[in-house]
């Protein structure tokens, strides 16, 4: 490689090693990024699988208002552990660790992330938290909701404890996955990439790898006290001994309000880049995107106490997480007008991906102001604890992050494996998901309204009607999500071949091999602009030779 | 790490290669951030302290005596110790002094065990003397022993960790150009300092 190619935090980048040999170094314990971001995917679409049956469970359960499909006992485990495993064993792995892995290197110009070995340790916590959370159900299951308030999660019987071990694993898979994407984004650009030059979906995950970091280590000091008042008897939590059950809202919901944009920003990025791309326009307002994430992640830290109106929670209290909670409309607000702004007179290509981009926009929003509506206390005080605060958070995690992972998953699946998924069977899972997914939870807002509290196996016989039509809908979403899967599989080996750059992609990503070699770049590019100016020539230089035959120089410079 | 064992490099300034800068500049950062979510750790569970103590039944809560603030000082005063001697010894690394990097080093280490076994005394005459325990004693035993435990297992870590980068240094594992583990060990044992700042202050003073 040629003296010229030598960016000034250099020798790192220029470098690349030999290719690892043998199936287990490769497709195992692998310390490439694509791959170990293949591995989170999958281990995170296995584990949606399983907390998609949960789900179903519940939406059965609730088709008469007597119940009777399982016990009242069954039931709260089964909605606990839908609820913890699509936070912490689906969206956040999926988004953070799947996405963030695969993709954001390749944004970057990197050949891999800052900690590769780390990496490899931060996806290998996570199959085996997981099966450990799952292995609750041997001993009978968390059952006081993903939330785990005291005193009741201190009377549960083992399967708490084990809840909490695992959750708190999963955590330090988050804490490192954050450290190494931080190091990697501050480190690892290619030369000429400035902040400012950064694709969204790197800003996105920058905004997130702190939360990740922080957030997520105050929820194992809180899982720590569960854990040891549960295993030892040392007071936290249990008032009768001094401790505080409030004290444990506090310190969940400082870090699962944060968690919600953990879930959520990476999302905001991955529809940042699909919307200019099949707009054929340059994203609007690039800047106020890449800068409203920021102003998303630090408000998200100061907003928590929004959870707690109906805690006892001081009313002088009360009155400034409203406000905050309020403010983080604006930020939000700022990056659906940007998106709307982008299609705006757009030669829109209405592809899978784009889709559920538009539908992310859409539902998302949807989402963002009932958002609104709960941080008003007085609004709060009649809703919380209603199917109301069940139909927002859906919204905003459904109609938000999954939609926003199945978008990026057609958008970037050509890039991971070389082959395009079938937009037939796309379009019909769009819109059938679309339509499922707003007979389900649409009607739990008025559910919700008219007084129908969350988590009970029972109900009064009035809510029967509309209790039935969300069921019957969740039915169509699970179908739909069956041929996603049916999609992905049959795609992987009779998918059309995608080649480098299937949709006009302008990222780095899209300019070498689908999918890319071990070492993503024969030489590290040089970037001399945004990625986003449709109809102007590309902003990069050095890479004439990543899409031909040349050689590579391994081991040396 | 397949970085670490990179023979190539372009030659640098001061004749350390780029590469080895490279490493250093992301290790260094990924050490920081570590320490950063460490903190955050601790913060917790003081903040847990700060919020149990201030639930109104006063504090200590009766039946319970005040911590013996002069006994803590004065172990305080051999960590706060161990962080110098820990500076010294990475300064006189920096200036190839390996003699006095040696005693420095060794110095923290001893110092580090001696704060651990008055932490260890500390515990005994109140687990014996006062039936002051972790589970028994509400809050209070909650609390101290929850945190200052985490801070002694830190300690704890941290002179394993320096008894291992003294071996490593003596076995010729760094050079007087190439010295991130003493860097990070350094970084790490003043970090558990300012920890100490903090607990002993919420602790014993006020």
């Amino acid at each position: 490689m040629s003296a010229t190619a030598v960016h000034p935090g250099g020798g790192l980048a220029d470098h690349i090693h030999p290719e690892p040999q043998g199936f287990v170094k490769r497709y195992i314990f692998s310390l490439d990024h694509k791959i170990i971001g293949i591995q989170y995917l999958i281990t995170g679409f296995v584990f949606f699988i399983l907390a998609g049956l949960l789900a179903e469970v519940i939406r059965t359960q609730l088709l008469t208002a007597n119940g009777g499909f399982v016990s009242p006992d069954v039931y709260n485990e089964v909605y606990t552990m839908h609820g913890s495993s699509m936070v912490w064993l689906v969206i956040i792995p999926l988004i953070t660790g799947g996405f963030g892995n695969v993709i954001m290197p390749l944004q970057i110009g990197a050949r891999d992330v800052a900690f590769p070995w780390l990496n490899m340790i931060s996806f290998w916590i996570f199959p085996v938290a997981g099966l450990m959370l799952y292995s609750s159900f041997l001993m009978g299951a968390p059952v006081a909701g993903w939330t785990e308030y005291p005193p009741m999660s201190l009377q549960a019987g083992p399967g708490t404890s084990m809840w909490a071990a695992a959750i708190f694993l999963i955590g330090v898979s988050s804490t490192l996955t954050g450290i190494n994407f931080v190091v990697t984004m501050y480190q690892m650009r290619a030369p000429g990439m400035t902040f400012t030059r950064m694709p969204l979906f790197c800003w996105a995950q920058l905004a997130t790898a702190p939360l990740l970091m922080i957030a997520t280590t105050a929820l194992a000091a809180a899982l720590a006290a569960l854990f040891i008042e549960r295993q030892f008897g040392v007071p936290f939590y249990d008032p009768t001994k001094g401790g505080s059950p409030v004290m444990w809202q506090h310190m969940f919901w400082f870090y699962s309000h944060p968690a919600v944009y953990i879930m959520v920003l990476p999302a905001f990025g991955m529809i940042s880049e699909i919307l200019p791309t099949f707009a054929r326009k340059p994203i609007f307002g690039y800047k106020m995107i890449a800068f409203s994430s920021m102003a998303i992640a630090l408000l998200g830290f100061m907003v928590w106490a929004h959870h707690m109106f109906t805690s006892g929670l001081a009313p002088y209290l009360q009155l400034p997480f409203m406000i905050l909670t309020f403010l983080i409309a604006i930020p939000t607000g700022v990056k659906i007008f940007s998106w709307t702004a982008t299609l705006w007179g757009g030669k829109i290509h209405f592809t899978t991906s784009m889709l559920f981009a538009v539908g992310f926009v859409g539902l998302f929003a949807f989402g963002g102001i009932t958002g609104v509506f709960l941080a008003a206390v007085p609004f709060d005080w009649h809703v919380h604890g209603t199917y109301f605060v069940v139909a927002h958070f859906h919204y905003v995690l459904v109609g938000g992050s999954l939609m926003g992972i199945f978008a990026g998953t057609y958008f970037y699946f050509p890039k991971m494996t070389g082959r395009l998924m079938n937009e037939t069977l796309g379009k019909w899972h769009f819109w059938l998901f679309f339509i499922g997914f707003n007979g389900t939870f649409l009607p739990q807002h008025w559910l919700g309204m008219l007084g129908m509290p969350r988590r009970v196996p029972e109900y009064d016989p009035q809510f029967q009607f509309w209790n039935d039509f969300s069921s019957i809908s969740s039915y169509v979403m699970t179908l739909s999500i069956l041929l996603f899967f049916i999609n992905a599989l049959y795609s992987l080996r009779n998918g059309k071949k995608a080649g480098p750059n299937p949709w006009g992609g302008r990222t780095l990503d899209w300019q070498i091999p689908s999918p890319p070699h071990y070492y993503n770049f024969k030489h590290i590019p040089t970037v001399y602009g945004l990625p986003y100016n449709f109809g102007q020539p590309l902003p990069y230089k050095g890479l004439e030779e990543e899409l031909t035959d040349s050689p590579v120089h391994v081991g040396a410079h | 790490m397949a970085v670490a064992s990179l023979p190539h490099g372009t030659a640098g300034h001061d004749g350390v290669d780029q590469l080895y800068a490279d490493t250093r500049a992301l290790r260094l950062q990924g050490m920081l951030l570590f320490l950063v979510s460490d903190c955050i750790l601790f913060s917790s569970f003081i903040f847990a302290y700060l919020y149990m103590r201030n639930s109104g039944q006063g504090w200590p809560p009766p039946g319970i005596s005040r911590l013996d603030v002069a006994f803590a000082a004065l172990n305080s005063v051999v960590l706060f110790g161990s962080g110098a001697t820990m500076h010294y010894a990475l300064e006189n690394w920096k200036h190839n002094h390996f003699g006095r990097y040696a005693f420095f080093m060794l110095a923290t280490i001893v110092l580090g065990i001696g704060f651990l076994s008055g932490q260890g005394y500390e515990y005994t005459n109140l687990i014996y003397k006062e039936h002051v325990t972790w589970s028994g004693s509400g809050i209070f035993g909650a609390s101290f022993f929850t945190l200052t435990g985490m801070h002694g297992f830190h300690v704890s870590v941290g002179v394993l960790y320096l008894i291992i980068l003294f071996l490593q240094s003596v076995a010729g594992v760094y050079t007087k150009d190439k010295y991130f583990g003493l860097t990070a060990g350094t970084l790490y044992w003043h970090f558990v300092d300012v920890i100490w700042v903090v607990l002993f202050s919420i602790f014993y003073l006020i």
